[in-house]
């Protein structure tokens, strides 16, 4: 039995793309913990929470920080409770909260508002693929066109605007002198101001804005991306060749170039996945939207360290997903990659 | 000491009526509409951050009329529309918001450049070592890049500001401090391109050249191969520094910047929580970041089209 099931695992190894995942996604264990080991010794180095956090505090004595250490687990040695905050790590414990939510559980905090940071990061992410990848592609094709110009020029000072500063101007724009949208959080407070009665209007009535100055915030390097990445593989070869055996234009362009010019994108997103998730707190905070990126700014401003330990390693987490989903995509789109 | 091989030292001038690499590199630049309006808009704003008190039409922080430096015995109301005294209206403090968006200018090309000649020192060391020695060396250097790449370096950042601000509230420098952890956290996605040019460079037979007759490996670091980088790094630069810029604007926006400079990022915050009743005291600010973000982009793409090897024809 366990010789059938060993033999069916290493059968499994022997497919050079699962091979190839699994080698990857070892990879990205030590880089985990080299990464805890960071953040946790950066709150350290910082001093003693409790002393940090009571420090304009007349009313807590001497004692009470002691006791309050002592509940914290802060008394121990350094190295063990490094240790214990990794063990608990393991089993999927974040520990408590020291203020927010009257100590609640950090995974419950972090639960909560996984859903509405995700929902706008998603939609934003992919409605900005939707439109940078063609809009690159026909940059490319009729390089130094009106069009052209016209895209390089708006992509360069998207990428130039400050995220909140655009999210300013929409609110404006949209939410006061338009009065479209709401200018802010992420439902209606009473039923009867859903539009046309429904809740599920209402929450994409209120997504509108943040998910609209998301897409652009990311749609601007993309497109850049895709453009310049486009311009080199259709100078190649292989392009030359595909035209020259009689090949549809269309076939060539998506077919042909497509395939090779979205690499760097693929590593672009991957890369900057954990960067686009960190940007959170600053929409987040101009749109009022109750999100992991809020919650991030309300526990630095209490110094609520667990939730803070708590939310950087979800992003993280988050971030070595996107790694690895990276990776695999890299291998589906090319495929010498799987051989190395 | 006299050199050992005077005809291989006299050979380092160049040949009479030649031109340099950097003067091709600024003949193809000065044909790029769009890098030239980025040097023109990076020179302006560093002209009027360098004479702000020129361009400015009363001091800092001048509360009209309350200040004994402030010369117009007016006082002006907070949040004022604009109006030819005020030309970009007044700010939650009475100041005027003009002056202000000027005074603005010094800090940002202070948190951009200070900021930025910090991260990309640690990412040339860093991409330098790291490519040229290769092995262990290597190994070792681009795990740790590899670290500070995952991390949210933008959550850090937050946590430490706030650290150290309410630790000590009356931080003087405070600028500094944001500069000095803007530069500590961003250096690792160029030390990651500037190690893949060094790959390219060392393979070069004047390198082994160089290493042949004996030169020691710094001497083969920054004489021979940081050069031969040097036009990665200065595209690196002028985009880091757009984006310093960006971050400071948006850690100040948060209220986690040092709140006694005069930024850009700190007056954005102002605003913020009166979009509605004051329009002008966001929107000029904004859009000089904007502006000077743009200038330092448009700058970077055209230098790396002017210096890049590969693209020349």
């Amino acid at each position: 039995m366990v010789k059938r099931a060993a033999s069916t695992i290493l059968r499994f190894l022997g497919i050079p793309l699962v091979r190839y995942v699994v080698r990857r996604a070892l990879y990205l264990v030590p880089l985990f913990f080299g990464i805890t080991l960071l953040v946790f010794a950066v709150e350290r180095l910082a001093g003693d929470p409790v002393q940090i956090m009571t420090a304009f505090n007349p009313n807590i004595t001497g004692p009470q920080r002691t006791l309050l250490r002592e509940y914290f687990g802060l008394d121990q040695p350094l190295h063990i409770q490094y240790l214990q905050w990794i063990r608990q790590l393991l089993t999927g414990d974040l520990g408590n909260a020291f203020v927010i939510g009257g100590g609640a559980e950090v995974s419950t905090l972090i639960g909560q508002r996984t859903w509405p940071t995700l929902k706008i990061q998603l939609t934003g992410l992919a409605l900005s693929l939707l439109i940078s990848i063609p809009a690159g592609i026909y940059s490319a094709r009729k390089k130094y066109s009106a069009l052209d110009v016209a895209v390089n020029t708006s992509a360069l000072a998207g990428t130039s605007i400050p995220i909140f500063f655009l999210g300013i101007v929409f609110i404006l724009a949209f939410g006061y002198y338009g009065r479209l949208f709401p200018p802010g959080g992420a439902a209606s407070i009473l039923p009867s101001d859903y539009p046309y009665g429904s809740a599920i209007l209402d929450e994409l009535w209120h997504m509108t804005l943040p998910t609209a100055v998301y897409t652009f915030a990311i749609l601007a390097p993309i497109v850049l991306l895709v453009r310049s990445s486009m311009l080199e593989v259709l100078r190649q070869d292989y392009i030359l060749a595909a035209r020259a055996s009689g090949l549809k234009e269309r076939t060539v362009i998506y077919k042909h170039g497509l395939r090779n010019a979205l690499i760097p994108v693929v590593t672009y997103i991957g890369l900057y996945f954990g960067g686009i998730l960190a940007g959170a707190p600053v929409t987040e905070t101009v749109f009022n939207w109750p999100g992991v990126g809020q919650l991030f700014v309300s526990a630095t401003s209490k110094l609520d360290f667990p939730v803070i330990q708590g939310i950087v390693v979800a992003i993280t987490l988050m971030t070595l997903a996107a790694n690895l989903i990276t990776d695999i995509a890299y291998a589906y789109i090319d495929p010498r990659i799987r051989l190395e | 000491m006299a050199p050992l091989m005077p005809s291989l030292t006299s050979q380092r001038t160049r040949p009479r009526g030649g031109v340099s690499q950097w003067a091709l590199a600024w003949r193809r630049f000065k044909q790029n509409k769009a890098a030239l309006a980025g040097l023109i808009i990076v020179g302006s704003f560093g002209v009027l951050a360098g004479f702000d008190r020129l361009f400015a039409l009363y001091p800092p922080k001048c509360i009209l009329g309350l200040n004994a430096q402030c010369p117009y015995p007016i006082l002006f109301p907070v949040r004022d529309p604009p109006s030819p005294a005020t030309p970009f209206g007044t700010d939650i403090n009475g100041y005027d918001v003009y002056s202000q968006v000027i005074y603005g200018a010094r800090a940002a090309f202070f948190v951009g450049l200070g900021a930025t000649a910090i991260a990309i020192g640690i990412a040339t060391l860093i991409g330098l070592v790291s490519g040229y020695y290769g092995g262990n060396v290597d190994n070792v250097l681009m795990r740790l890049t590899e670290v500070f790449l995952v991390l949210p370096f933008f959550l850090i950042l937050l946590v430490f500001l706030k650290i150290l601000f309410f630790v000590n509230p009356s931080a003087t420098g405070g600028l500094l401090i944001v500069i000095v952890i803007i530069g500590v956290f961003s250096w690792p996605g160029a030390a990651r391109i500037i190690r893949g040019e060094v790959l390219r460079v060392r393979e070069y037979e004047f390198v082994e050249a160089s290493r042949q007759i004996g030169a020691s490996g710094r001497r083969i670091l920054f004489r021979h191969l940081f050069p031969n980088v040097l036009h990665v790094i200065i595209v690196l630069t002028t985009l880091q520094i757009a984006g310093s810029i960006l971050v400071e604007a948006a850690v100040s926006f948060l209220g986690f910047g040092d709140a006694n400079s005069i930024t850009w990022g700190q007056q954005l915050t102002k605003a913020s929580e009166a979009v509605k009743e004051a329009w002008w005291e966001g929107t000029f600010p904004g859009i000089f970041v904007t502006l000077l973000v743009l200038g330092f982009n448009l700058l970077g793409n055209g230098l790396r089209d002017a210096l890049d090897p590969r693209l020349r024809e």
